[in-house]
């Protein structure tokens, strides 16, 4: 199941309509442009990212509590 | 005190003021180095000198740091209580707070500071965290699940910043 995406990446053409030079995947798994978006900030940029997304799931963790 | 918001860097400045010497480790060093794994606490290997427990103890009482395994009253961090290699869980007004007196093969502050990087929050407000071979290092020594979820990231990361 975890590896559906890469399966799916394997067997068909890139949505885009043209494959990407870097391949999108690690063998196991892990999203590298993830990782290539998150290299491209400098580090506090990174902090300011996390920071937002960990403020965010926090509002939404407490959205669903209320229902 | 319930936390909404987590603010990292008002955290990172109070230590910074009170001139703690401390090592930034766990979650907010992976994101540092390029994780996208979101993380809620900021954990620290403190120096245990008696003079900087002080002014970490001071550090912690401007953000209202208390434990929050004790969920029945509010006990509050003192500086000769963080003279061990054991780990402090606190909240404060900004967040969660970890200080940790060792990490991974109870390594303390002087045996991770050769092994950081340092970060620029703003001119002149500075800190140090693991770098990422050290961090790498760490999360395979513990073997906590946690850890092992973190490592296959931590070693792309790596791949990737050698690549480039």
């Amino acid at each position: 199941m975890e590896n559906t995406k890469e399966r799916q990446e394997e067997r068909e053409p890139h949505p885009s309509g043209e494959e990407p030079l870097l391949p999108t995947y690690s063998e196991d798994g892990e999203d590298l442009t993830l990782i290539r978006l998150m290299l491209s900030l400098t580090p506090i940029e990174r902090l300011r990212m996390g920071q937002r997304h960990a403020n965010s799931a926090r509002r939404l963790q407490n959205a669903r509590r209320r229902e | 005190m319930p936390v909404e918001e987590s603010d990292f860097e008002a955290i990172l400045k109070s230590l910074i003021r009170h001139k703690v010497d401390f090592i930034v480790v766990g979650g907010v060093c992976a994101m540092l180095h390029g994780s996208s794994l979101p993380t809620f606490d900021i954990d620290i290997v403190q120096s245990r000198d008696p003079d900087n427990l002080k002014r970490l103890e001071n550090a912690l009482s401007e953000l209202g740091a208390y434990y929050r395994e004790h969920t029945n009253k509010r006990l509050i961090p003192k500086a000769e209580r963080m003279t061990t290699g054991g780990h402090h869980l606190l909240n404060t007004a900004f967040g969660p707070v970890d200080v940790l007196g060792a990490i991974a093969n109870q390594r303390d502050y002087p045996a991770l500071l050769p092994h950081t990087t340092e970060i620029e929050l703003e001119e002149d407000v500075r800190f140090r965290t693991l770098d990422l071979a050290t961090l790498i290092l760490t999360k395979q020594e513990t073997g906590r699940e946690k850890d092992r979820r973190m490592l296959p990231i931590l070693l792309r990361i790596q791949e990737e910043i050698e690549r480039r």
